[in-house]
């Protein structure tokens, strides 16, 4: 066996082996002692035939064909062996020549990370800052949803909500017919037409109203564009929203004591959702830059394994057993979509690369006391709780929740360097997000 | 008989490949055929020199088509002992 092996990029490795003519002369007659127990020939009882007798029926391609679907892993081993190769999968193998026999082989090796020096990048997280206007967009929120709606005895405003009977015609044709429906009018609701509402303003309790509108040119149904619309309406109660007093009642149905501390929680929260925003649009910047200053070199195989497991993902997600399944759903072909989720998944691929690289670097390393705790964490509010711990003691059920831990805490670990604050406890923020 | 109509086709099977060894080949022959004629088709057609011709009738063999009793036909069989050095390769099926 002659093995010449060539450099190529993206991490791989292209092996030329040639086999020499007694390796292929042994692994044909392999072959052909494989294939005639097998193969029945008239006049020849199973596994008597003569191997020039069997190669005439055969023809010889299937008899080399045989040979060689042992001797190429056989070749393939023997020469990762003799180079000290570390493939991570499967290589591609395309044979060049048969006679004699030479193959080429494209073995992915292990990605190389490069970290470059991500100790002196230095980012901030956005400063927190909450503005009056949002604090009272919220409460204004809470009030919105613990509005009641009142009957009044008084003729139509915007804004109300009514009660109504609607019958139209279009040309003759009938539109709508509804009985009671209940409606908010609104300057801006666009049904059943635009301006419809404002041609209810002022309308008196079980006063019949009878009006036309022109149905605008980019309708939904086509044939009535532009056309008249004879509308008789006829409304039986009048409703008005009337929103909660801002006291210190209103703060108590929102379970606060008074108004002061109803305000107070709600900055608070308001806070604290900013900055667990502000924090992950940190941790995302950290990792960005660590890439931007770090070579990553990786074979396409693993874009391709991220890309399916992407896509399988998505089935999940839309609620396909199969991803062929979904690829009808969306009607594109399966090469299509997997062009379309490449650049997602390059990013993931060298995000988790270098992540990975970092957690080396920087040694974080989770404990099994650790896993333990999140297993407990997640079991907490589970139902089938024997079920469940039962799925979560599987080895590699176990190995997935320490990898996500250990990304979770390089990511902090990052953050931290990143920031400037290095000597704080890792595992003090972690476990209140986790 | 024409001499072309004497030679039907070589018999390859395990019992002829055995008996290559000893320089005899072994053909399906026209029933009518006599060794005299067997030895100068095969020696016209492989050029080849023949030393003897040993000839056997193989018996049809009687088989059962439903209810009625079935004889396939009787054939001829020769096995050819060529001189040594002589050789026939037989370009049948593939």
């Amino acid at each position: 066996m002659k093995v010449t092996r060539e450099k190529l990029e993206n991490c791989q490795v292209s092996l030329n082996i040639e086999a020499e003519a007694r390796e292929l002369e042994k692994a044909l007659d392999e072959a052909y002692h494989r294939l005639v127990s097998k193969v029945s020939i008239p006049g020849f009882r199973k596994g008597k035939t003569p191997r020039a007798i069997l190669e005439q029926h055969l023809g010889k391609s299937t008899l080399l064909e045989e040979a060689l679907e042992r001797l190429i892993p056989q070749l393939y081993k023997q020469a990762i062996e003799s180079e000290k190769i570390e493939p991570i999968a499967q290589p591609q193998i395309e044979v060049t020549q048969n006679e004699p026999l030479v193959f080429k082989a494209i073995v992915p090796l292990k990605p190389t990370v490069k970290l470059g020096d991500y100790h002196s990048i230095k980012l901030k997280a956005e400063p927190v800052e909450i503005g009056e206007g949002e604090i009272g967009a919220a409460i204004e929120q809470l009030r919105q949803q613990q509005a009641v709606l009142l009957p009044v005895d008084r003729p139509v405003q915007l804004g109300d909500f009514v009660t109504l009977s609607i019958e139209a015609t279009i040309e003759g044709k009938p539109f709508l017919n509804h009985k009671d429906l209940l409606y908010q009018v609104d300057s801006n609701s666009t049904f059943p037409l635009p301006e419809f509402a404002q041609k209810l303003e002022g309308v008196k309790k079980n006063e019949e109203r009878i009006f036309s509108l022109k149905v605008p040119a980019d309708y939904s149904i086509k044939e009535f564009c532009g056309q008249e619309c004879l509308f008789k309406t006829t409304i039986s109660e009048i409703k008005e929203k009337q929103l909660p007093q801002l006291d210190d009642e209103f703060a108590q149905s929102c379970n606060y004591a008074n108004l002061t501390q109803l305000r107070e929680g709600i900055t608070a929260d308001l806070r604290a959702k900013a900055e667990q925003r502000s924090h992950l649009e940190l941790r995302q910047k950290a990792i960005d830059a660590v890439v931007k200053v770090s070579e990553v070199d990786y074979p396409p195989i693993l874009e391709d394994r991220e890309i399916d497991s992407l896509l399988e993902d998505m089935a999940r997600r839309f609620g396909y057993r199969e991803v062929e399944d979904y690829l009808k759903r969306v009607s594109k072909t399966e090469e299509e979509l997997r062009e379309e989720l490449r650049p997602v998944a390059k990013k993931r691929v060298i995000n988790s690369l270098t992540l990975d690289k970092v957690a080396e670097e920087e040694k974080v390393e989770i404990t099994s006391p650790e896993v333990d705790n999140k297993v407990e964490e997640i079991l907490g509010d589970a139902k089938d709780k024997e079920k469940m711990r039962r799925f979560l003691a599987l080895p590699q059920v176990r190995e997935s929740i320490e990898q996500s831990l250990r990304s979770q805490k390089t990511m902090e670990r990052l953050v931290q360097i990143i920031s400037g604050n290095e000597k704080e406890e890792t595992g003090s923020r972690l476990s209140g997000e986790a | 008989m024409h001499l072309y109509e004497v030679l039907r086709r070589p018999l390859i099977t395990e019992k002829a490949t055995l008996l290559k060894e000893g320089n005899k080949y072994v053909f399906e022959v026209a029933k009518e055929a006599t060794k005299p004629q067997i030895k100068e088709a095969v020696e016209k057609a492989f050029k080849v020199e023949v030393v003897k011709v040993n000839i056997i009738t193989v018996s049809g063999k009687t088989k059962r088509m439903g209810r009625r009793e079935v004889t396939s036909p009787s054939w001829k069989k020769a096995i050819v002992t060529l001189e040594p050095e002589n050789k026939i390769t037989f370009f049948e099926g593939v």
